[in-house]
């Protein structure tokens, strides 16, 4: 089925209830919620909006082009009584997706969350509206990376993000044209970034790094180059 | 109608200019990233096209042929899809001489003939698949952008 997402028009959304705390935060109960072995989900998880019902959540869909009509979407998966049901319909990576977007929507801690969400959604549009698409439009396991880096990095400025080839996302942050960091966030895990800054004492020249490290070590990594200057608020 | 295709695999004269057609999905905020520079799976070449070979008297006259082009041979382009435009000799230069590896790009012309012809269809060779700082770098020397629909 090919249907296409329509952010910010859900109909029962929960309100945002700033009171509750505790029990009623969403739980990552990924299966593969750790990309590489030492990785401690509990260190990054951040308090999400808490949410009273979660069969009350509801995203629907809008039609792709040249589709007539829209239909609700594949949802109701956190309707579902049965635990079996559930976990098969988590394997779905469109499940899987949605789940994404709705935990990076709810996390308290990401500042540009409702921007940054409604951007993503932008972005799997457009990719299902491209000439050889496959799959769901973005790769799910990169943008868990990206979503499990900016929760480990909470004071980020928002990045401008892009979908590689390969539907991985792609963040930048760029300060006019010679300053830049950009990270390529890989479903395994791993980052591939890449950074261009002045050289402080050559002002006519650039210093160009790039390299790879798992997203947990990554900000540690580039840190000696003065990144947080320009991508920290 | 055959297609000679005797000019394939010239390289394109440093001073002319290329043309890359940039997905919405590489221009958040009609900002060209590049992601738009970057090869995708079992490409050997990054596609442009050749503005001068289309032989028009302008810039926008062959921005205007290459949307028409775009069209023909895209099942939809984009409304936020932009055409990315730079200068031959100088994204070589750049690439060459501030890449760790100083990368030699070779941009070939590579007309293609199918349903849609494409006969100004071209290549930027030696890229690889990981290769984020020389896509970082092409970026760099794009210096005029355009929409990419009509």
């Amino acid at each position: 089925m090919k249907f296409k997402w329509c952010f910010g028009n859900e109909k029962e959304v929960p309100k945002l209830d700033l009171q509750k705390t505790g029990s009623e935060f969403l739980i990552d109960n990924y299966p593969d919620g750790e990309p590489y072995p030492g990785w401690n989900v509990e260190k990054i998880l951040c308090h999400q909006i808490p949410v009273s019902k979660k069969r009350d959540i509801h995203f629907l869909l809008k039609p792709a082009v040249g589709e007539e009509s829209s239909e609700p979407l594949i949802l109701g998966w956190f309707e579902k009584k049965d635990p079996f049901t559930q976990e098969d319909l988590l394997d779905n990576e469109e499940a899987q997706l949605q789940d994404l977007i709705f935990r990076i929507r709810t996390s308290l801690c990401i500042s540009y969350r409702e921007s940054l969400a409604k951007r993503v959604v932008t972005l799997i549009n457009d990719a299902k509206e491209e000439e050889d698409f496959t799959g769901v439009g973005i790769a799910v396991g990169s943008l868990r990376n990206f979503f499990n880096f900016i929760q480990l990095n909470t004071n980020l400025k928002c990045p401008t993000i892009s979908l590689t080839p390969e539907y991985n996302i792609y963040a930048s942050w760029r300060v006019e044209q010679k300053q830049v960091f950009s990270v390529h966030f890989l479903p395994n895990g791993d980052t591939r970034f890449v950074i261009f800054k002045p050289n402080d004492l050559h002002l006519e020249r650039q210093i160009r790094i790039s390299g790879t490290a798992t997203t947990d070590i990554l900000m540690g990594t580039v840190a000696p180059y003065g990144v947080w200057d320009w991508i920290s608020e | 109608m055959g297609l000679d295709l005797r000019m394939k695999g010239d390289t394109i004269p440093d001073q002319h200019h290329i043309a890359r057609y940039c997905r919405p999905t590489q221009v958040p905020d009609g900002q060209i990233q590049a992601t738009a520079f970057m090869l995708r799976k079992g490409e050997e070449s990054l596609s442009v096209n050749w503005c001068e070979f289309l032989n028009c008297s302008c810039r926008e006259s062959e921005i205007d042929e290459l949307r028409n082009i775009y069209s023909r041979k895209l099942r939809r382009v984009g409304a936020g899809a932009k055409i990315a435009v730079v200068n031959v000799g100088e994204v070589r230069e750049k690439v060459l001489t501030e890449s760790p590896d100083r990368r030699n790009l070779e941009i070939l012309h590579d007309p293609q003939c199918g349903t849609v012809n494409d006969l100004s269809h071209s290549g930027i060779y030696n890229l690889k698949r990981d290769d984020e700082l020389i896509a970082e770098l092409i970026l760099e020397t794009v210096r005029e952008t355009y929409p990419a629909r009509k």
